[in-house]
């Protein structure tokens, strides 16, 4: 049993970790959800405004004003009407209220935080802000866990984002197909188009992956 | 459903901590409902057989039925009926010393340890207390055709990709 315990420690630097080997995914759209740090300069900017825009967008609201730079971060439209749904068909909807308020709690730590050491990017952010408050409102992430007979990773994800992104930024970083995983919640596969709100995952759920036989 | 209260309260934790921590390979969730909400008081599993022996490449379904009075009580373990083992009966219950609550059980046993416990038990039965005939006599005198009805079984219960 204590080994079970065990390996959950050292998930955690696993994670930090991990962004480092992400060679191509996320250039073209918002995959940066998971970095905790980038060794490029330019990336840095991307994320402290994207901090800043879910807090931002909160509780702001403001018209106008784009940036070229921040499109990649335009989420689907659908976000902010229908998470709520779908988690109020959960039973554990106490529990990712909880979660939600822990990440807004942490975000706007490092909102405060940030923005002291580079003015201009505080510009940025409310400006990107105001263009996006409403989407990103309700833009929930959730830490997921993926097991495989070896070992567990965990990644950081919206909670409306289909599994697909995910999975594949998986087998690339595992250097396999994609094809030839199977992913499993609660016993059973899941499929590419769900998300984490569909399936009701909470924080730090278990999602197996098993290799298809061939 | 009256007095279910702490029963409850338990498996809904077990719940919990198990859709964050479980070994590889092993499915444990309360079952459905006929309404559609779920039964936390029957538990639909799947143990993997263990890597490197007989039992690898199965995986064998087990319900677990748990009463008002768990965790006072242990839930009651059950394969598909007619089960190749010597310690499960002929109905498919699991007999296990962790499962009797007159011998090992004890309420602070997780849904983990029954089911890591029961895994293990697979590869490991104990001789000294045969729950069915056919798989006891063959384990006791004919150790090749008992190695081969469990891998016949095995393959009875391939991964439900």
């Amino acid at each position: 049993m204590a080994d079970f315990v065990e390996d959950l420690d050292s998930l955690f630097d696993y994670r930090r970790v991990q962004p480092i080997t992400i060679p191509d995914d996320g250039d073209d759209d918002n995959d940066n959800d998971c970095h905790v740090k980038t060794p490029v300069p330019s990336p840095k900017k991307r994320k402290i405004s994207k901090h800043t825009v879910e807090i931002v967008g909160g509780d702001r609201e403001v018209s106008q004003v784009t940036n070229d730079d921040e499109d990649w971060l335009l989420p689907p439209p659908k976000d902010s009407s229908e998470s709520p749904k779908q988690i109020d068909e959960d039973s554990t909807i106490k529990e990712l209220r909880l979660r939600k308020q822990e990440l807004k709690a942490f975000t706007s730590k490092e909102c405060l935080f940030q923005p002291k050491r580079e003015s201009d990017s505080v510009q940025v952010a409310l400006e990107s802000g105001a263009e996006e408050s409403k989407p990103h409102h309700e833009r929930a992430k959730i830490v997921v866990s993926i097991q495989d007979k070896d070992e567990v990773k965990q990644f950081r994800v919206y909670k409306d984002e289909k599994f697909e992104r995910l999975f594949k930024r998986y087998a690339d970083k595992a250097k396999l197909q994609i094809e030839s995983l199977v992913f499993m919640f609660d016993g059973d596969k899941i499929n590419l188009t769900a998300t984490p709100d569909s399936l009701g995952m909470d924080d730090e759920d278990i999602i197996e992956v098993l290799a298809k036989k061939n | 459903m009256s007095g279910g209260g702490i029963a409850r309260g338990r498996l809904a934790e077990e719940r919990k901590s198990w859709r964050k921590n479980h070994p590889h390979g092993f499915v444990a969730r309360p079952d459905n409902a006929p309404d559609g909400s779920l039964d936390l008081m029957v538990w639909k599993c799947i143990i993997p057989g263990k890597p490197g022996t007989d039992w690898e490449g199965g995986f064998f379904p087990l319900t677990l039925h748990f009463s008002e009075d768990y965790p006072s009580k242990p839930p009651k373990c059950k394969f598909p009926q007619g089960f190749f083992h010597p310690n499960v009966y002929p109905s498919g219950t699991v007999c296990l010393s962790i499962l009797n609550e007159d011998y090992g059980w004890r309420p602070a046993i997780t849904v983990k340890q029954i089911l890591v416990g029961i895994q293990d038990l697979l590869d490991q039965p104990n001789p000294a207390d045969p729950a069915q005939t056919d798989g006891y006599q063959l384990f006791v005198q004919d150790p090749t055709e008992y190695r081969r009805r469990v891998r016949q079984q095995s393959k009875l219960y391939p991964p439900t990709l």
